[in-house]
């Protein structure tokens, strides 16, 4: 398997070359174009009360689609997010990460998927009840609204609600009022994440509740 | 007629410098800037030809009612064309063979470049929930279209699969059907993947990177009820 992020940092977008046999997994409607003898299933997003706690409860696809070679030569699919912005890849050897809502866009086939518990405080800043990890040994594609930010903290780090992407899974993090009560009602800030401990986080440069806090008040 | 595409990819607009006289036709809506010594005729359809089918043709496909037809006078002019979402924009000379342009991608052309709609089975336009209207360009001239992200072409020889909501153009060599994602119907709906175009022949189709109803999708859950 050979894999390119093109268009970033602004429309970035993966080409996967799949050899014969090779199978990539990927969001739900991630597929923007591939070659015609591809073979392409949509599956349960890791069995069905898991797939079910996932859509309803972690913010992800109920189902994912399996792109499988089956012909003798490469073959390509493309796949992108459903925003504009960055693209990463994660190379998994044995370690887990966090993923937030919306950030998976495609893995292989050999990554674990997993719910991790994150709190009713999570679900009232509208980060889910429960957050997706990846684990194992594989590659793993995700993105961003805007621009991806990494960060290795040691100690504390605060980031802004909807700007979180992915961590590590020794961080804690915690949802809380950014400043006082009054200052987070005022300051436009209102919940912020803080993430304690060491390891990498990653942030995204915008936020869909960002800009539609901003469309809102002109809807009529 | 000399055409610039400026501020790319992220924020393209087409400068469109014309000599006196000469005319460029654009979308209804496009214009962002032009010099004081151009004028504006507003028809619907393409002028000359316009009719009230047309111009109904074109309100379903989603592009707007009316065209504008820019020509400077005097010393000649520009006129600087955008569009709304983020993205790339490309120019294209036809030369013979036609191109097929789906609905929203279509920014302007010139008066030599003849302009008309085709549109896809009303079935499958209802399954797929994405306007797979085109508008099929032919003569000789320029034409702007625009995506929504990137735009990478794809060299097509024999089969190839484009979501709908992912074409911008194509040529017209190439012949298409538009059919369930995978080897089933079950599979298609479940997997959010809906309805592909099957490209078939030789030919280039332009794909843009990112899906305008996914985004919108994405960010609808987020903005108020009405």
């Amino acid at each position: 398997m050979r894999t390119t992020i093109e268009g970033g940092p602004a429309f970035a977008y993966i080409n996967v070359d799949l050899d014969p046999g090779e199978t990539v997994i990927a969001e739900s409607d991630a597929m923007s174009s591939m070659a015609a003898d591809l073979n392409l299933v949509a599956k349960l997003n890791g069995g069905f009360f898991a797939g079910i706690l996932k859509k309803f409860l972690g913010g992800e696809s109920l189902f994912v689609n399996h792109f499988t070679n089956n012909t003798s030569e490469a073959r390509r699919v493309t796949l992108v997010q459903s925003t504009p912005g960055n693209s990463r890849e994660i190379q998994l050897n044995g370690q887990e990460y966090c993923l937030q809502p919306g950030a998976f866009i495609a893995c292989t086939p050999d990554v674990n998927f997993g719910l991790k518990w994150a709190g009713i405080k999570s679900w009232f800043a509208r980060e889910g009840l429960f957050k997706l990890t990846v684990s194992g040994h594989g590659t793993v594609w995700y993105g961003a609204y805007g621009g991806l930010l990494e960060k290795e903290v040691d100690g504390e780090y605060i980031v802004d609600t909807g700007h979180l992407v992915a961590y590590e899974p020794q961080m804690n993090l915690n949802i809380q009022l950014a400043g006082g009560l009054f200052g987070s009602l005022f300051g436009g800030e209102g919940f912020v994440s803080r993430l304690e401990g060491k390891g990498k986080i990653v942030i995204q440069t915008r936020s869909l509740s960002g800009l539609a806090d901003w469309v809102n008040p002109m809807l009529h | 007629m000399q055409i610039d595409i400026t501020h790319r990819p992220g924020n393209s607009a087409a400068k469109v410098s014309l000599d006196a006289g000469e005319t460029i036709t654009a979308e209804g809506g496009a214009m962002i800037a032009m010099s004081g010594n151009v004028s504006v005729e507003t028809t619907t359809q393409k002028r000359d030809s316009g009719s009230i089918l047309g111009a109904l043709k074109r309100m379903v496909t989603g592009e707007s009612f009316f065209l504008n037809h820019f020509t400077p006078s005097g010393e000649g002019g520009e006129v600087y064309l955008g569009t709304v979402l983020a993205g790339d924009m490309m120019e294209y000379q036809l030369d013979g063979p036609g191109l097929l342009v789906q609905g929203g991608s279509y920014v302007a052309s010139a008066p030599s470049v003849n302009m008309d709609i085709q549109w896809q089975g009303l079935g499958k336009t209802f399954f797929s929930g994405e306007s797979m209207f085109l508008i099929h360009l032919s003569g000789n001239g320029p034409v702007i279209f625009n995506s929504f992200g990137a735009i990478y072409p794809i060299q097509v020889n024999g089969e190839y699969i484009v979501d709908t909501g992912h074409i911008v153009a194509f040529e017209e060599s190439l012949n298409y059907v538009i059919e369930k994602a995978g080897g089933s119907w079950l599979s298609a709906i479940l997997g959010g993947e809906g309805l592909v175009c099957k490209f078939q022949g030789q030919g280039t189709v332009w794909c843009q990177s990112h899906n305008a109803g996914s985004f919108g999708q994405s960010l609808g859950p987020n903005l108020k009820h009405q």
